[in-house]
Protein backbone atom coordinates (compact mmCIF):
# COMPACT_ATOMS: atom_id res chain seq x y z
CA UNK A 1 0.00 0.00 0.00
CA UNK A 2 1.42 3.38 -1.09
CA UNK A 3 2.11 6.00 2.01
CA UNK A 4 0.54 8.78 0.09
CA UNK A 5 -2.36 8.65 -2.50
CA UNK A 6 -3.47 11.80 -3.99
CA UNK A 7 -6.25 11.19 -6.37
CA UNK A 8 -7.61 13.95 -9.01
CA UNK A 9 -5.75 16.44 -6.71
CA UNK A 10 -6.74 20.12 -7.94
CA UNK A 11 -5.85 23.36 -7.07
CA UNK A 12 -6.97 26.54 -8.99
CA UNK A 13 -6.01 30.00 -8.12
CA UNK A 14 -8.86 32.46 -10.52
CA UNK A 15 -7.88 31.18 -14.15
CA UNK A 16 -4.94 29.54 -13.03
CA UNK A 17 -5.16 25.83 -12.19
CA UNK A 18 -1.67 25.53 -11.06
CA UNK A 19 -2.01 21.58 -10.06
CA UNK A 20 -4.79 19.41 -12.56
CA UNK A 21 -6.24 16.52 -11.69
CA UNK A 22 -2.79 14.91 -10.18
CA UNK A 23 -2.93 11.16 -9.15
CA UNK A 24 0.20 10.14 -7.24
CA UNK A 25 1.56 7.51 -5.69
CA UNK A 26 4.27 7.77 -3.40
CA UNK A 27 5.49 4.21 -2.04
CA UNK A 28 6.62 3.82 1.24
CA UNK A 29 10.35 4.05 2.08
CA UNK A 30 11.37 4.92 -1.85
CA UNK A 31 12.55 8.77 -3.07
CA UNK A 32 10.10 9.87 -5.72
CA UNK A 33 11.20 13.02 -7.40
CA UNK A 34 8.82 15.45 -9.02
CA UNK A 35 10.02 17.08 -12.02
CA UNK A 36 9.06 19.77 -14.15
CA UNK A 37 10.13 23.55 -15.65
CA UNK A 38 9.42 26.19 -13.41
CA UNK A 39 5.36 27.20 -13.06
CA UNK A 40 4.51 23.55 -14.14
CA UNK A 41 2.76 23.69 -9.92
CA UNK A 42 5.46 21.22 -8.27
CA UNK A 43 5.41 23.71 -5.53
CA UNK A 44 2.17 24.53 -5.02
CA UNK A 45 1.34 20.47 -5.04
CA UNK A 46 3.67 19.84 -2.02
CA UNK A 47 1.58 23.04 -0.40
CA UNK A 48 -1.76 20.92 -0.77
CA UNK A 49 0.09 17.94 0.86
CA UNK A 50 1.28 20.13 3.33
CA UNK A 51 -1.92 22.03 4.22
CA UNK A 52 -0.69 25.71 3.12
CA UNK A 53 -3.40 25.54 0.18
CA UNK A 54 -7.18 23.60 0.47
CA UNK A 55 -7.39 21.69 -2.62
CA UNK A 56 -10.04 23.03 -4.97
CA UNK A 57 -11.17 19.33 -4.88
CA UNK A 58 -9.29 15.87 -5.19
CA UNK A 59 -7.97 13.81 -2.55
CA UNK A 60 -5.14 13.14 -0.10
CA UNK A 61 -5.22 9.88 1.17
CA UNK A 62 -2.01 9.70 3.79
CA UNK A 63 -1.69 6.26 5.40
CA UNK A 64 -5.45 5.55 5.02
CA UNK A 65 -6.97 8.58 6.09
CA UNK A 66 -7.73 11.71 3.54
CA UNK A 67 -6.01 14.76 4.74
CA UNK A 68 -7.29 17.56 2.16
CA UNK A 69 -8.24 20.51 3.85
CA UNK A 70 -6.53 20.23 6.79
CA UNK A 71 -4.55 22.91 8.32
CA UNK A 72 -0.71 23.05 7.95
CA UNK A 73 -0.29 22.20 12.31
CA UNK A 74 -2.32 19.02 12.22
CA UNK A 75 -0.69 17.52 9.37
CA UNK A 76 2.81 18.21 10.69
CA UNK A 77 1.57 15.76 13.47
CA UNK A 78 0.57 13.47 10.77
CA UNK A 79 4.44 13.32 10.45
CA UNK A 80 4.78 14.78 7.55
CA UNK A 81 7.82 17.99 7.51
CA UNK A 82 8.64 19.59 4.49
CA UNK A 83 11.75 21.86 3.45
CA UNK A 84 11.10 25.01 1.43
CA UNK A 85 12.52 25.73 -1.69
CA UNK A 86 13.07 29.62 -0.20
CA UNK A 87 15.11 29.10 2.84
CA UNK A 88 12.89 29.16 5.68
CA UNK A 89 14.29 30.02 9.31
CA UNK A 90 14.34 31.49 12.60
CA UNK A 91 17.05 33.91 11.70
CA UNK A 92 17.70 35.62 15.44
CA UNK A 93 17.15 32.14 17.12
CA UNK A 94 20.26 29.77 17.71
CA UNK A 95 20.69 26.86 14.76
CA UNK A 96 20.32 24.40 17.73
CA UNK A 97 16.88 26.63 18.97
CA UNK A 98 15.84 26.34 15.31
CA UNK A 99 16.39 22.36 14.91
CA UNK A 100 14.91 21.65 18.52
CA UNK A 101 11.55 23.37 17.96
CA UNK A 102 11.34 20.67 14.76
CA UNK A 103 12.00 18.02 17.39
CA UNK A 104 9.95 20.01 20.25
CA UNK A 105 6.63 20.36 17.93
CA UNK A 106 6.52 16.30 17.55
CA UNK A 107 6.86 15.26 21.05
CA UNK A 108 4.12 13.51 21.94
CA UNK A 109 2.97 15.54 25.22
CA UNK A 110 4.06 19.19 25.47
CA UNK A 111 4.77 18.60 29.32
CA UNK A 112 6.40 21.94 31.26
CA UNK A 113 5.66 23.80 27.60
CA UNK A 114 5.79 27.01 30.05
CA UNK A 115 7.55 26.21 32.62
CA UNK A 116 10.23 23.79 32.07
CA UNK A 117 13.53 25.56 30.84
CA UNK A 118 13.87 24.34 27.54
CA UNK A 119 17.57 22.93 27.78
CA UNK A 120 16.55 20.55 30.26
CA UNK A 121 15.27 18.46 27.51
CA UNK A 122 18.17 16.14 27.44
CA UNK A 123 16.97 13.85 24.54
CA UNK A 124 15.56 16.08 22.00
CA UNK A 125 18.55 18.22 22.54
CA UNK A 126 21.04 15.27 21.50
CA UNK A 127 18.33 14.42 18.35
CA UNK A 128 18.39 18.42 17.05
CA UNK A 129 22.84 17.95 17.76
CA UNK A 130 22.65 14.57 16.10
CA UNK A 131 20.25 15.95 13.34
CA UNK A 132 22.86 18.78 12.93
CA UNK A 133 25.70 16.67 12.66
CA UNK A 134 24.48 14.68 9.87
CA UNK A 135 24.08 17.81 8.06
CA UNK A 136 27.19 18.77 8.91
CA UNK A 137 26.40 21.93 10.84
CA UNK A 138 27.23 20.28 14.82
CA UNK A 139 30.16 22.90 14.99
CA UNK A 140 27.97 26.06 14.53
CA UNK A 141 25.14 24.70 16.80
CA UNK A 142 25.50 28.21 18.82
CA UNK A 143 25.25 30.47 15.72
CA UNK A 144 22.33 32.77 15.39
CA UNK A 145 21.10 31.73 12.09
CA UNK A 146 21.46 34.55 10.34
CA UNK A 147 24.77 34.36 10.50
CA UNK A 148 25.60 31.58 8.29
CA UNK A 149 26.37 31.61 4.91
CA UNK A 150 23.27 30.87 1.85
CA UNK A 151 24.91 26.78 1.71
CA UNK A 152 25.00 26.19 5.34
CA UNK A 153 21.16 27.99 5.57
CA UNK A 154 20.24 25.48 3.08
CA UNK A 155 21.89 22.32 5.24
CA UNK A 156 19.87 24.16 8.37
CA UNK A 157 16.68 24.03 5.86
CA UNK A 158 16.80 20.04 5.62
CA UNK A 159 17.61 19.47 9.33
CA UNK A 160 14.71 21.12 10.91
CA UNK A 161 12.74 18.64 8.69
CA UNK A 162 14.84 15.78 9.68
CA UNK A 163 14.29 17.01 12.91
CA UNK A 164 10.32 16.11 12.79
CA UNK A 165 11.41 12.50 12.38
CA UNK A 166 8.99 12.72 9.78
CA UNK A 167 7.14 9.57 7.92
CA UNK A 168 6.78 11.26 4.91
CA UNK A 169 9.27 14.07 4.28
CA UNK A 170 9.13 16.88 1.68
CA UNK A 171 12.24 18.47 -0.13
CA UNK A 172 11.58 21.40 -1.79
CA UNK A 173 14.81 22.18 -4.41
CA UNK A 174 17.32 21.65 -1.62
CA UNK A 175 19.85 22.41 -4.09
CA UNK A 176 18.27 25.89 -5.32
CA UNK A 177 21.10 28.54 -5.34
CA UNK A 178 23.80 26.64 -4.12
CA UNK A 179 27.09 26.59 -5.82
CA UNK A 180 28.33 23.25 -8.13
CA UNK A 181 30.39 22.30 -4.97
CA UNK A 182 27.50 23.08 -2.46
CA UNK A 183 25.30 21.26 -4.74
CA UNK A 184 27.36 18.27 -4.92
CA UNK A 185 27.42 17.72 -0.87
CA UNK A 186 23.63 18.13 -0.84
CA UNK A 187 23.23 15.43 -3.18
CA UNK A 188 25.16 13.42 -0.70
CA UNK A 189 23.02 14.64 2.24
CA UNK A 190 19.58 13.68 0.22
CA UNK A 191 21.41 9.94 -1.33
CA UNK A 192 22.38 9.10 2.27
CA UNK A 193 18.30 9.67 3.19
CA UNK A 194 17.31 7.34 0.70
CA UNK A 195 15.80 3.76 2.40
CA UNK A 196 15.49 5.46 5.61
CA UNK A 197 12.77 8.20 4.83
CA UNK A 198 9.98 8.43 2.21
CA UNK A 199 11.18 11.17 0.67
CA UNK A 200 9.51 13.25 -2.47
CA UNK A 201 11.82 16.02 -3.74
CA UNK A 202 11.29 18.28 -5.89
CA UNK A 203 14.20 19.03 -7.94
CA UNK A 204 15.40 21.37 -11.19
CA UNK A 205 18.87 20.23 -12.03
CA UNK A 206 17.68 16.90 -13.68
CA UNK A 207 20.69 14.73 -13.51
CA UNK A 208 20.53 15.27 -9.52
CA UNK A 209 17.30 13.30 -9.24
CA UNK A 210 17.86 10.85 -12.74
CA UNK A 211 20.93 9.47 -10.49
CA UNK A 212 19.20 8.47 -7.03
CA UNK A 213 15.01 8.72 -7.39
CA UNK A 214 13.31 5.29 -7.56
CA UNK A 215 10.48 6.88 -9.49
CA UNK A 216 9.92 10.15 -11.06
CA UNK A 217 7.13 12.27 -12.24
CA UNK A 218 6.82 14.49 -14.69
CA UNK A 219 4.71 17.81 -14.07
CA UNK A 220 3.86 20.47 -17.34
CA UNK A 221 1.44 23.11 -16.83
CA UNK A 222 -0.29 21.48 -13.51
CA UNK A 223 -0.54 18.69 -15.02
CA UNK A 224 1.08 15.12 -14.73
CA UNK A 225 2.96 14.15 -18.03
CA UNK A 226 4.64 11.48 -17.51
CA UNK A 227 5.85 8.89 -14.27
CA UNK A 228 8.27 6.00 -14.23
CA UNK A 229 11.84 4.93 -13.05
CA UNK A 230 14.21 7.38 -14.48
CA UNK A 231 15.35 5.06 -17.07
CA UNK A 232 11.71 5.21 -18.55
CA UNK A 233 11.33 8.92 -17.86
CA UNK A 234 14.69 9.35 -20.01
CA UNK A 235 12.96 7.62 -23.12
CA UNK A 236 9.67 9.00 -22.42
CA UNK A 237 9.63 11.16 -25.65
CA UNK A 238 6.63 13.84 -24.06
CA UNK A 239 8.80 14.41 -21.64
CA UNK A 240 11.60 15.34 -23.65
CA UNK A 241 9.83 17.47 -25.82
CA UNK A 242 8.13 19.24 -23.03
CA UNK A 243 10.88 19.90 -20.61
CA UNK A 244 14.67 18.12 -21.26
CA UNK A 245 14.39 19.83 -24.65
CA UNK A 246 17.40 17.95 -25.39
CA UNK A 247 19.90 19.07 -22.62
CA UNK A 248 20.10 16.50 -20.37
CA UNK A 249 20.13 13.61 -23.40
CA UNK A 250 22.52 11.13 -23.14
CA UNK B 1 23.26 36.39 38.16
CA UNK B 2 24.48 40.13 37.71
CA UNK B 3 21.26 41.41 36.60
CA UNK B 4 19.29 39.95 39.26
CA UNK B 5 21.94 41.37 42.17
CA UNK B 6 21.43 44.88 40.29
CA UNK B 7 17.65 44.31 40.34
CA UNK B 8 17.88 43.58 43.83
CA UNK B 9 20.19 46.09 44.65
CA UNK B 10 17.60 48.65 43.03
CA UNK B 11 14.74 47.37 44.99
CA UNK B 12 16.63 48.12 48.17
CA UNK B 13 17.95 51.73 47.48
CA UNK B 14 15.17 53.11 45.29
CA UNK B 15 12.85 54.25 48.10
CA UNK B 16 15.80 55.93 49.85
CA UNK B 17 16.45 58.29 47.02
CA UNK B 18 12.70 59.10 45.32
CA UNK B 19 9.86 59.24 47.16
CA UNK B 20 7.75 55.89 48.12
CA UNK B 21 4.77 56.10 45.35
CA UNK B 22 6.74 56.76 42.73
CA UNK B 23 9.26 54.33 43.95
CA UNK B 24 5.95 51.56 43.90
CA UNK B 25 4.48 52.75 41.01
CA UNK B 26 7.85 52.09 38.94
CA UNK B 27 7.06 48.07 40.05
CA UNK B 28 3.70 48.07 38.86
CA UNK B 29 4.35 49.39 35.92
CA UNK B 30 7.09 47.29 35.08
CA UNK B 31 4.87 43.98 36.03
CA UNK B 32 2.70 45.73 32.98
CA UNK B 33 5.09 46.17 30.59
CA UNK B 34 6.34 42.29 31.07
CA UNK B 35 2.95 41.61 30.19
CA UNK B 36 3.49 43.47 27.16
CA UNK B 37 6.81 42.39 26.58
CA UNK B 38 6.10 38.92 25.84
CA UNK B 39 3.18 39.73 23.32
CA UNK B 40 5.09 42.46 21.74
CA UNK B 41 9.03 41.47 22.26
CA UNK B 42 8.70 37.98 22.22
CA UNK B 43 5.63 37.25 19.63
CA UNK B 44 5.80 40.31 17.23
CA UNK B 45 2.56 41.75 18.24
CA UNK B 46 2.20 45.05 18.87
CA UNK B 47 -0.81 45.27 21.29
CA UNK B 48 -1.91 49.02 21.86
CA UNK B 49 -4.72 47.74 23.92
CA UNK B 50 -3.08 46.59 27.16
CA UNK B 51 -5.10 49.35 29.33
CA UNK B 52 -7.92 47.45 28.90
CA UNK B 53 -6.76 44.62 31.34
CA UNK B 54 -4.43 46.67 33.68
CA UNK B 55 -7.75 48.47 33.87
CA UNK B 56 -10.58 46.37 34.07
CA UNK B 57 -9.03 44.37 36.71
CA UNK B 58 -8.20 47.55 38.35
CA UNK B 59 -12.13 48.17 38.47
CA UNK B 60 -13.12 44.94 39.28
CA UNK B 61 -11.22 44.10 42.08
CA UNK B 62 -11.11 47.84 43.08
CA UNK B 63 -15.21 47.62 43.15
CA UNK B 64 -14.98 44.36 45.39
CA UNK B 65 -12.27 46.07 47.59
CA UNK B 66 -14.37 48.56 48.55
CA UNK B 67 -17.56 47.60 49.16
CA UNK B 68 -16.72 43.93 50.01
CA UNK B 69 -13.83 44.07 51.82
CA UNK B 70 -12.27 41.49 50.03
CA UNK B 71 -8.51 40.21 51.81
CA UNK B 72 -5.18 41.03 49.77
CA UNK B 73 -4.87 37.49 47.76
CA UNK B 74 -8.37 37.33 47.06
CA UNK B 75 -7.85 41.07 45.14
CA UNK B 76 -4.22 40.40 43.76
CA UNK B 77 -6.03 36.73 42.59
CA UNK B 78 -8.93 38.67 40.99
CA UNK B 79 -6.86 40.84 39.77
CA UNK B 80 -4.91 38.31 37.45
CA UNK B 81 -7.88 36.34 36.45
CA UNK B 82 -9.85 39.60 35.32
CA UNK B 83 -6.67 40.27 33.21
CA UNK B 84 -6.54 36.93 32.04
CA UNK B 85 -9.56 36.42 31.01
CA UNK B 86 -10.34 39.87 29.38
CA UNK B 87 -7.21 39.18 27.47
CA UNK B 88 -8.49 35.91 26.55
CA UNK B 89 -11.68 37.29 24.60
CA UNK B 90 -9.98 40.01 22.95
CA UNK B 91 -7.06 38.33 22.08
CA UNK B 92 -9.44 35.60 20.76
CA UNK B 93 -10.79 38.39 18.58
CA UNK B 94 -7.74 39.50 17.38
CA UNK B 95 -5.10 36.96 16.87
CA UNK B 96 -7.78 36.58 14.10
CA UNK B 97 -6.08 38.88 12.23
CA UNK B 98 -2.33 40.64 11.36
CA UNK B 99 -0.22 43.59 11.15
CA UNK B 100 -2.22 46.59 11.16
CA UNK B 101 -5.44 45.39 11.62
CA UNK B 102 -4.58 43.44 14.55
CA UNK B 103 -2.89 46.62 15.94
CA UNK B 104 -6.33 48.38 15.14
CA UNK B 105 -8.56 46.05 16.55
CA UNK B 106 -6.45 45.90 19.89
CA UNK B 107 -7.10 50.19 19.74
CA UNK B 108 -10.57 49.73 18.87
CA UNK B 109 -11.49 47.09 21.73
CA UNK B 110 -9.67 49.12 24.38
CA UNK B 111 -11.68 52.01 23.34
CA UNK B 112 -14.86 49.99 23.76
CA UNK B 113 -13.71 49.16 27.25
CA UNK B 114 -13.08 52.39 27.81
CA UNK B 115 -16.60 53.76 26.34
CA UNK B 116 -18.11 51.40 29.05
CA UNK B 117 -16.23 52.26 31.72
CA UNK B 118 -17.08 56.32 31.29
CA UNK B 119 -20.69 55.83 30.74
CA UNK B 120 -21.34 53.25 33.29
CA UNK B 121 -20.86 55.32 36.12
CA UNK B 122 -22.61 54.14 38.53
CA UNK B 123 -20.12 51.46 38.91
CA UNK B 124 -16.67 53.28 37.88
CA UNK B 125 -17.78 56.84 38.75
CA UNK B 126 -17.08 57.83 34.68
CA UNK B 127 -14.79 60.67 34.47
CA UNK B 128 -14.23 61.13 38.34
CA UNK B 129 -12.84 57.72 38.61
CA UNK B 130 -13.54 54.95 41.37
CA UNK B 131 -11.89 56.44 44.98
CA UNK B 132 -12.10 54.50 48.20
CA UNK B 133 -10.47 51.80 47.73
CA UNK B 134 -8.43 50.36 50.38
CA UNK B 135 -5.48 48.50 51.09
CA UNK B 136 -6.68 45.82 53.10
CA UNK B 137 -4.53 43.92 56.05
CA UNK B 138 -2.81 40.55 54.96
CA UNK B 139 -1.76 38.14 57.72
CA UNK B 140 -2.33 40.33 60.57
CA UNK B 141 0.59 42.29 58.68
CA UNK B 142 -0.50 46.43 57.89
CA UNK B 143 0.45 47.49 54.55
CA UNK B 144 -1.09 50.94 54.61
CA UNK B 145 2.50 52.55 55.05
CA UNK B 146 4.24 53.75 52.24
CA UNK B 147 7.49 52.06 52.81
CA UNK B 148 5.01 48.35 53.87
CA UNK B 149 3.55 49.03 50.19
CA UNK B 150 6.21 49.26 48.91
CA UNK B 151 8.04 46.11 50.08
CA UNK B 152 4.78 44.35 49.10
CA UNK B 153 4.72 45.82 45.60
CA UNK B 154 8.43 45.09 45.05
CA UNK B 155 7.87 41.35 46.40
CA UNK B 156 5.63 40.50 44.15
CA UNK B 157 7.32 42.32 41.16
CA UNK B 158 10.53 39.97 41.51
CA UNK B 159 8.16 37.07 41.58
CA UNK B 160 6.52 38.23 38.64
CA UNK B 161 9.64 38.51 36.95
CA UNK B 162 11.01 35.18 37.94
CA UNK B 163 8.14 33.81 36.44
CA UNK B 164 8.22 35.59 33.25
CA UNK B 165 12.19 34.39 33.40
CA UNK B 166 10.54 30.59 32.95
CA UNK B 167 8.13 31.58 30.58
CA UNK B 168 10.83 32.99 28.40
CA UNK B 169 13.40 30.47 28.66
CA UNK B 170 10.51 27.53 28.35
CA UNK B 171 9.49 25.79 24.83
CA UNK B 172 6.71 28.24 24.76
CA UNK B 173 9.23 31.56 25.24
CA UNK B 174 11.06 29.65 22.07
CA UNK B 175 7.98 29.13 19.97
CA UNK B 176 6.34 32.02 20.47
CA UNK B 177 9.71 33.71 19.22
CA UNK B 178 9.59 31.26 16.68
CA UNK B 179 6.34 32.74 15.46
CA UNK B 180 7.56 36.09 15.60
CA UNK B 181 10.58 35.29 13.34
CA UNK B 182 8.81 33.46 10.75
CA UNK B 183 5.23 32.45 11.25
CA UNK B 184 4.54 30.30 8.24
CA UNK B 185 7.55 28.10 9.14
CA UNK B 186 6.41 27.75 13.46
CA UNK B 187 2.96 26.56 11.14
CA UNK B 188 4.63 23.79 9.03
CA UNK B 189 6.54 22.32 12.13
CA UNK B 190 3.06 21.61 13.75
CA UNK B 191 2.78 24.67 16.24
CA UNK B 192 -1.26 26.22 16.76
CA UNK B 193 0.26 29.79 15.71
CA UNK B 194 -3.19 31.47 16.63
CA UNK B 195 -3.47 29.42 19.67
CA UNK B 196 -0.26 30.17 20.71
CA UNK B 197 -0.92 34.00 20.19
CA UNK B 198 -3.92 33.70 22.46
CA UNK B 199 -1.63 31.94 25.26
CA UNK B 200 0.59 34.60 24.89
CA UNK B 201 -2.28 37.05 25.27
CA UNK B 202 -3.87 35.83 28.53
CA UNK B 203 -0.68 35.33 30.10
CA UNK B 204 0.36 39.23 29.47
CA UNK B 205 -2.83 40.29 30.73
CA UNK B 206 -2.63 37.80 34.02
CA UNK B 207 0.97 40.42 34.43
CA UNK B 208 -1.46 43.38 33.37
CA UNK B 209 -4.06 42.67 36.26
CA UNK B 210 -1.96 42.31 38.58
CA UNK B 211 -0.44 45.73 37.77
CA UNK B 212 -4.10 47.15 37.50
CA UNK B 213 -4.74 45.76 40.98
CA UNK B 214 -1.48 46.95 42.48
CA UNK B 215 -2.16 50.54 40.81
CA UNK B 216 -5.68 50.91 42.42
CA UNK B 217 -4.84 50.23 45.89
CA UNK B 218 -1.32 52.08 45.53
CA UNK B 219 -3.60 55.67 45.04
CA UNK B 220 -6.70 54.16 46.33
CA UNK B 221 -8.76 55.49 43.15
CA UNK B 222 -9.22 53.96 40.01
CA UNK B 223 -8.90 56.89 37.73
CA UNK B 224 -10.55 56.50 34.19
CA UNK B 225 -6.93 56.83 32.63
CA UNK B 226 -6.04 53.69 33.46
CA UNK B 227 -8.39 52.14 31.27
CA UNK B 228 -7.52 54.46 28.69
CA UNK B 229 -5.46 54.45 25.33
CA UNK B 230 -3.08 56.77 26.91
CA UNK B 231 -2.06 54.11 29.22
CA UNK B 232 -1.87 51.84 25.97
CA UNK B 233 0.35 53.87 24.78
CA UNK B 234 2.20 54.45 27.95
CA UNK B 235 3.58 51.17 28.47
CA UNK B 236 4.27 50.51 25.10
CA UNK B 237 6.87 53.56 25.17
CA UNK B 238 8.42 52.75 28.41
CA UNK B 239 8.64 48.98 26.99
CA UNK B 240 10.55 49.96 23.62
CA UNK B 241 12.60 52.80 25.64
CA UNK B 242 13.64 50.15 27.88
CA UNK B 243 13.82 47.76 25.29
CA UNK B 244 11.51 45.33 23.34
CA UNK B 245 12.44 41.38 23.22
CA UNK B 246 14.96 41.78 26.08
CA UNK B 247 13.50 39.93 29.80
CA UNK B 248 15.20 43.32 31.84
CA UNK B 249 13.72 45.73 29.08
CA UNK B 250 10.58 46.43 30.34
CA UNK B 251 11.67 47.38 33.95
CA UNK B 252 14.28 49.75 32.82
CA UNK B 253 11.80 51.09 30.88
CA UNK B 254 9.71 51.53 33.29
CA UNK B 255 12.09 53.31 35.39
CA UNK B 256 12.95 55.94 32.65
CA UNK B 257 9.51 56.12 31.67
CA UNK B 258 8.35 57.01 35.91
CA UNK B 259 10.41 58.55 36.93
CA UNK B 260 11.23 61.04 33.73
CA UNK B 261 6.89 61.78 34.46
CA UNK B 262 7.03 62.02 38.17
CA UNK B 263 10.65 63.91 38.53
CA UNK B 264 10.52 65.66 35.30
CA UNK B 265 7.09 66.85 35.70
CA UNK B 266 7.47 68.86 38.67
CA UNK B 267 10.60 71.09 37.07
CA UNK B 268 9.28 71.53 33.48
CA UNK B 269 5.51 70.90 32.80
CA UNK B 270 6.52 69.95 28.52
CA UNK B 271 8.28 67.26 30.20
CA UNK B 272 6.77 64.54 27.27
CA UNK B 273 9.05 66.72 24.99
CA UNK B 274 11.90 64.92 26.46
CA UNK B 275 10.41 61.46 25.92
CA UNK B 276 9.43 61.95 22.40
CA UNK B 277 12.75 62.78 22.06
CA UNK B 278 14.40 59.49 24.04
CA UNK B 279 11.74 57.64 21.67
CA UNK B 280 13.37 58.74 18.50
CA UNK B 281 16.69 58.46 19.45
CA UNK B 282 15.22 54.88 20.47
CA UNK B 283 13.75 54.53 17.21
CA UNK B 284 16.31 55.54 15.12
CA UNK B 285 19.65 54.43 16.69
CA UNK B 286 18.81 52.25 19.61
CA UNK B 287 16.14 49.60 18.50
CA UNK B 288 16.72 47.30 21.34
CA UNK B 289 16.40 50.25 23.62
CA UNK B 290 18.88 51.09 26.38
CA UNK B 291 19.45 47.09 26.93
CA UNK B 292 21.05 47.10 23.16
CA UNK B 293 22.70 50.87 23.93
CA UNK B 294 23.88 49.55 27.10
CA UNK B 295 25.21 45.96 25.40
CA UNK B 296 26.79 48.03 22.70
CA UNK B 297 28.79 50.57 25.20
CA UNK B 298 30.45 47.61 26.96
CA UNK B 299 31.04 45.69 23.51
CA UNK B 300 32.57 49.37 22.08
CA UNK B 301 35.02 49.36 25.68
CA UNK B 302 36.17 46.22 25.11
CA UNK B 303 37.29 46.75 21.66
CA UNK B 304 38.55 49.92 22.89
CA UNK B 305 40.87 48.22 25.18
CA UNK B 306 42.07 45.60 23.29
CA UNK B 307 45.51 45.95 21.72
CA UNK B 308 45.14 47.89 18.14
CA UNK B 309 46.35 44.29 16.30
CA UNK B 310 43.49 42.45 17.68
CA UNK B 311 40.83 45.23 17.24
CA UNK B 312 37.42 44.17 16.17
CA UNK B 313 34.82 46.23 15.11
CA UNK B 314 32.13 47.41 17.32
CA UNK B 315 28.98 46.14 16.31
CA UNK B 316 27.18 48.59 13.92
Amino acid sequence: MPLVRTERLTKAFGALTAVNEVTLEIEEGSLHAVIGPNGAGKTTFFNLLTGQHAPTSGRIIFDGRDIAGTPPHRIAHLGIARSFQRTSIFPVLSILDNVWLAAFARQESWRGLAWRRADRYPELTRRALDVLGEVGLGEKAGLPAREISHGEQRQLELAIALAAAPRLLLLDEPAAGLSPDETQRMVTLVRRLKGRYTVVLIEHKIDVVMSMSDRISVMHFGSLIAEGTPDEIRRNAEVRRAYLGGIAAP
Amino acid sequence: MKAWLAILAAVVLLPVFVRHAIATEIWIFAIFGLGLNLLMGYTGLLSFGQATFFGSAAYVAGYLLKYYGINLFLALGIGVLVGAVSAAVVGYLCVQRSGLYFIMLTFALNQMFFFTAYQWTTVTGGEDGMPGIPRPTVLGLDIHGPLAYYATVAGLFLVSLWVMKRIVESPLGKILQAIRENEPRAEALGYDVSRMKLVAFVVGGAFSGLAGVLYAMLFGIVPLEAIGFVFSGNVVFATLIGGSGSLYGPVIGSFVFIWLSESVSAMWARWPLLLGVAFVIVVLFFRGGVVEAWARFWAWRAARRAPAGARVDAPR
